[in-house]
């Protein structure tokens, strides 16, 4: 039997790989890596104004206030709606006046746009914009 | 003696085995995948269920290149046989995704007039696909559109077919795990990818839909165009099955959401600040 530090590098070299391959497909689509800066996601603190559930890409207003009480505008993207029901996302995930963490992959040029990485809501709840949902067992299927 | 002949016994199944694993490992060519029509008759593949791009393999991806799925040696594939001036029109494309996406002002002609994106490119978009099989055809059903196409079966293709946007199809089993689908009769106002990637209405195509195990699909596809390829080349996707079910959401391309985003998200980025 492997002593458990031989196998913690091993199970953190998997974990890598695996969000890799996850970070690779949530890319698929609009992989603009000259356009946003795909290398590390922002912090951003700030409050809902809107969610459209939408093609070709779900779109989330939010406003975020510096220390001056200056508000800057945002708009992230995420995949289409049909891409979010598979992780766990429906049109009421976000709703106007919820306080949010939004991590999110910034224009380079400096546009306060970008795609979205995940959402941490008030509560805790994390919505990401990859992989399975979090917290509990897919939405079974609509007919 | 008996050590000798148990070593050669042994070295021939190690030269079999390694063959064998060898053969496993190497994708075949072009030509032996390509439909050569349907052979002994076989009982239909089991299809059912409600198939998404698998993430694990590939994923949607940007261009059909095996080589090169994200599509950032575009014209340069080292798996794709251009002709030089399909190479020529590759390059001259401004793709709407990919690693220098020109969003709005893209040449797809899928995301600029919302046409058919057609086959193989339709399963370049991160939508799902459902089979309907009857005695008679295979429905392929896409979940983008919505849009579905019609497979054949026992059937023959037309002398002069008509060109249009998903051609005309026939279709047979194979091995019982197996739907071939043999496609011909394109226009050739589709790219067969996201990265601009031409055809003529020569284009052949060949698809092997294969059931893997429960959760899984396998596509292997013949692109043989003469009329812009050198040779045959092969394409590949794989599909899982969904947790959310088919056509619950329609991916619809709308001008006018495409034109919301792209003056939302797609032109702030793209605008050089100063």
């Amino acid at each position: 039997m492997k002593s458990r530090t031989t196998r913690e590098p091993l199970i953190l070299v998997a974990v890598a790989i695996g969000l890799l391959v996850a970070s690779g497909s949530v890319r698929a689509h609009h992989g603009a890596t000259n356009v946003y800066d795909m290398s590390k996601a922002v912090e951003l603190k700030g409050t809902i104004t809107k969610f459209e559930w939408t093609n070709p890409h779900n779109q989330i207003y939010f406003d975020v206030k510096d220390d001056k009480g200056n508000v800057a505008h945002w708009i992230g993207a995420t995949e289409p709606p049909q891409v979010m029901l598979e992780r766990g996302w429906t049109r009421r995930s976000l709703k106007e006046g919820d306080q949010v963490t939004v991590y999110i992959f910034a224009a380079k040029n400096g546009a306060t746009v970008g795609n979205v990485q995940r959402i941490v809501l008030a509560d805790g709840r994390e919505l990401t914009t990859f992989g399975a949902p979090r917290g509990g067992a897919a939405t079974p299927p609509a007919r | 003696m008996r050590n000798r002949l148990a070593v050669l016994v042994a070295l021939c199944l190690g030269v079999i085995t390694f063959s064998l694993v060898l053969r496993a490992q190497t994708p075949a060519p072009a030509a032996a995948l390509a439909a050569q029509g349907p052979s002994a008759p076989s009982k239909p593949a089991d299809l059912s269920g409600d198939w998404a791009p698998d993430g694990r393999r590939g994923g949607i991806g940007q261009s059909l290149s095996i080589s090169d799925n994200g599509g950032r040696m575009r014209g340069k594939e080292i798996d794709i046989p251009y002709q030089p001036w399909a190479r020529e029109k590759t390059l001259s494309e401004r793709t709407s995704t990919g690693p220098e996406p020109s969003f709005g002002s893209t040449t797809d002609p899928q995301v600029l007039y919302c046409e058919p994106p057609g086959v193989p490119h339709i399963y370049l978009w991160p939508i799902k696909t459902k089979f309907i099989q009857t005695p008679e055809a295979v429905y392929i059903l896409h979940e983008y559109g919505p849009f579905y196409r019609i497979v054949w079966l026992n059937s023959k293709h037309p002398d002069d077919p008509d060109p249009q946007w998903w051609g005309h199809s026939i279709g047979w089993y194979e091995n019982g795990d197996t739907l071939v689908v043999d496609t011909i009769g394109f226009n050739d106002k589709t790219w067969l990818d996201q990265m601009g990637h031409p055809h003529t209405e020569q284009l052949h195509l060949t698809e092997r839909y294969k059931r893997l195990d429960a959760n899984s699909l396998e596509l292997q596809m013949v692109i043989d165009d003469p009329g812009a390829y050198t040779k045959p080349w092969n394409a590949q996707r794989y599909f899982t099955l969904s947790k959310t079910g088919f056509l619950r959401y329609q991916q619809i391309c709308s001008v006018r959401e495409n034109q919301r985003f792209e003056d939302n998200l797609a032109k702030p980025a793209l605008t050089p600040v100063k």
